[in-house]
């Protein structure tokens, strides 16, 4: 595999990618989102590995969901429970904390 | 007429067996289980509500609930998408109703957007950069994801933000897990779109060389 899965780019100049455009590209665009979630089936992890050596297309549509899934991760801010709210629901419930 | 989240359901999620506690079991559950989520809940009820008054009172009624019903939950299971579903559960019953987003209009856009195999199509890639992502910041992101019908803005949040599994959004959403794929697919693509046209009208340079 040539591709550096960790850069944001193709891992070598020198690569001579055979496909600039994928036809599939809605369907590997499921596949490359289940890898990333860790959801995908040996059959999609087999059809990424074979893509992903020589699909430009596939390339950076791998690296664009990536990136949109680790903005989400990183940068959404996570509201915290406010301390009253916690101390409400206790007194609600009358339990022994 | 989709019955997407159409219909008041069943807030608490059905057990094989109900088990009976005693009390001191009874707060060591909600003490060890169910507390530690509560600021993921509470992040869960803001981003589906998107207001912090409705947000605590979704989560202060999904926990007396929970408390209410625990003989229905199994000591050492899933009390993370346990709660998730009830609170998901109230919220459509108690909440949606009255919230800012009118209902009809939501079930119209994902009745759309579900159709459209052309809209599922489209492709997202070359006209929106890593680049272009990467520099913004977590506002402007949030902007987009609060922007998205609160259907597909959920099974972003529970999947990208909460990291649960399929497997645990398709019983947290009463869906089959084929029908989680479709929509969290749906639902970037969407993301995606929402993005691009916010760099476009930002001056971002959202086109690839």
């Amino acid at each position: 595999m040539v591709l550096d899965m960790h850069s944001s780019a193709p891992a070598s100049e020198n690569t001579k990618y055979q496909k600039e455009y994928c036809e599939q590209h809605a369907a590997c665009l499921k596949k490359i989102q289940a890898v990333l979630d860790g959801e995908a089936s040996e059959e999609e992890k087999a059809h990424f590995r074979d893509n992903i050596d020589h699909c430009m297309h596939c390339i950076k549509m791998y690296h664009l969901e990536k990136c949109v899934k680790e903005t989400l991760q990183a940068k959404v801010d996570k509201r915290i429970c406010p301390d009253n709210l916690v101390a409400t629901i206790k007194a609600k419930l009358n339990l022994i904390f | 007429m989709s019955v997407i989240m159409s219909e008041e359901i069943e807030e608490i999620p059905l057990a094989a067996s109900e088990t009976s506690y005693n009390d001191i079991e009874r707060n060591d559950i909600f003490n060890r289980e169910f507390m530690p989520h509560i600021n993921s809940m509470y992040n869960f009820a803001f981003r589906l509500t998107m207001d912090e008054d409705d947000a605590n009172d979704l989560v202060q009624d999904t926990y007396l609930k929970a408390f209410r019903f625990i003989s229905s939950f199994e000591r050492g299971t899933n009390a993370k998408a346990w709660l998730f579903r009830i609170l998901k559960n109230s919220f459509i019953n108690d909440y949606r109703k009255r919230s800012k987003e009118p209902s009809k209009v939501d079930y119209q856009e994902v009745e759309t957007t579900y159709n459209s195999e052309e809209a599922a199509e489209v492709d997202h890639t070359t006209d929106l950069r890593v680049e272009t992502v990467q520099d913004m910041i977590g506002d402007e992101v949030a902007t987009a994801l609060n922007s998205l019908p609160v259907d597909f803005r959920t099974v972003i949040i529970l999947c990208d933000i909460e990291g649960f599994t399929y497997e645990e959004m398709a019983k947290i959403l009463d869906i089959p897990i084929g029908t989680v794929r479709s929509r969290l697919h749906r639902a970037r693509n969407l993301l995606k779109d929402k993005l691009r046209a916010y760099a476009s009208s930002m001056g971002y340079d959202t086109n690839e060389d």
